[in-house]
């Protein structure tokens, strides 16, 4: 592309809670079929609980409050009927000359990037994350237009730092990978409420009966015995970091808040037209009550890590939450499979 | 501080609110309210103060002025200033 002709799509970009389900929202409705990111994250499955002691990140037990990066892009377009075209590269040379032929040819491109290289986030908010999505759709003397989902406005990235985050090194290496919509379907051809259905289904599966103490509400039971065990085996101080970890996921790392559940109560609301059924509206007033009780566990939490916690704010007291968080979701969760049966 | 809170406070004595609302629920024995400047970044070095501050900070709004933050993301970006954290309450408050 000859750097001095500006390129610019059309793209409504829309900040959402999270990347992956914020792209794909986002490069969905460029193509016509508006649909919000809630209901993207609802179809592909998001919503997931799990506590992996023996799994590490930034050497502490990882919690998961959704499911593995990608899989509800690949779920949710699976289950729509549409057609992503993804290519990936070894050369960031041919990688970014492929992009500059889709922006030239009009078609918006989704790139998988390592988030440390964006030279657009400012410093104390860069990780190292290498599966963080975001949607390039024009370029301008050297710089690409983003529309990246973490920030409300598009931003500008230079051609470097882009080429730099799409072939950062490390874990789940991006290796310059681009998707770009290559068909949705018309509304006479897709199964929106069946989509739904699976979605919902699949979620019900993973948070009531998958084997094993990890996962699901077993899983939430599992940490509340963990939890309250911390202080007495790890010492105050090591008990904190874990916990600090534990709250970061689960308030602060693209979730919409309280894990996820304020964005998956969002889909139930949205899902009780499509599938005429009144009671997920009920579902999901019950599902936002548990998103509050997670908001509970983390402001008592926080204030356990930073020495503010009143006597009664104790790990036990945590460990009660996380119960009852687990009590209410197994609750929910067979009450949502019979509702969609 | 909750019944002044809730009470109809004009911008500028929000701002004074909530200074004193951030150092004494957060417990920040060294910061004098009236040193918070209205466009200091509150999460950073000057302060000290960090994302798991950023949720007893979204618990103390919704207790002390009934306005809800739901997402940290959007947190963020509220809780940059004073001036930003007043503006929001403001847009959001409950008649």
């Amino acid at each position: 592309m000859n750097d001095s002709t500006a390129i610019e799509i059309p793209f409504h970009h829309r900040q959402s809670a999270h990347c992956e389900t914020g792209v794909l929202s986002n490069l969905v409705s460029h193509h016509g079929l508006e649909i919000s990111e809630a209901m993207v994250f609802g179809i592909g499955s998001g919503l997931f609980f799990g506590y992996f002691p023996f799994v590490r990140l930034n050497k502490l037990p990882l919690t998961a409050y959704r499911i593995a990066t990608g899989g509800i892009m690949s779920r949710t377009t699976k289950r729509l009927g549409i057609r992503l075209e993804w290519q990936k590269f070894r050369s960031p040379g041919k990688a970014m000359a492929a992009l500059d032929r889709m922006l030239e040819a009009g078609v918006p491109v989704g790139c998988r990037t390592g988030a440390y290289w964006l030279s657009y986030f400012p410093p104390r908010y860069r990780f190292h994350f290498n599966m963080h999505n975001l949607v390039a759709f024009g370029k301008n003397n050297g710089s690409y237009r983003i529309s990246d989902p973490v920030f409300p406005d598009p931003v500008d990235c230079p051609a470097e730092d882009l080429a730099k985050a799409r072939f950062a090194k490390g874990s789940m290496a991006p290796k310059g990978r681009m998707y770009h919509v290559a068909h949705v379907p018309g509304a006479d051809e897709m199964d929106l409420a069946g989509a739904v259905r699976k979605g919902i289904k699949e979620v019900c599966r993973s948070m009531l009966r998958v084997p094993g103490p990890f996962i699901g509400a077993k899983g939430i039971r599992y940490l509340a015995k963990k939890v309250e065990n911390w202080p007495a085996k790890l010492g105050d101080r090591r008990a904190a970091l874990h916990l600090g970890q534990i709250i970061r996921m689960q308030e602060e790392i693209g979730t919409g808040g309280g894990g996820f559940r304020f964005i998956y109560a969002a889909f139930l609301q949205e899902a009780a037209p499509i599938l005429a059924l009144p009671v997920l509206s009920e579902l999901s007033d019950r599902m936002t009550e548990i998103g509050d009780r997670w908001r509970d566990f983390a402001v008592i939490g926080s204030r356990i890590c930073k020495a503010r916690a009143s006597e009664s704010e104790s790990y036990s007291a945590l460990a009660e939450i996380l119960r009852d968080c687990a009590d209410r979701e197994a609750a929910l969760f067979a009450d949502l499979e019979d509702a969609v049966r | 501080m909750n019944q002044l809170a809730k009470s109809k406070i004009d911008p500028p004595d929000l701002k004074q609110s909530l200074k004193i609302m951030i150092v004494q629920e957060l417990n920040l024995v060294d910061v004098n309210p009236w040193e918070i400047e209205d466009d200091d970044p509150l999460f950073g070095d000057k302060f000290g103060l960090d994302s798991i501050d950023a949720v007893e900070v979204v618990f103390q709004i919704k207790a002390h002025f009934g306005v809800v933050i739901r997402d940290m993301k959007e947190g963020r970006k509220v809780l940059q200033s004073i001036n930003t954290l007043s503006e929001f309450i403001e847009k959001h408050r409950p008649a």
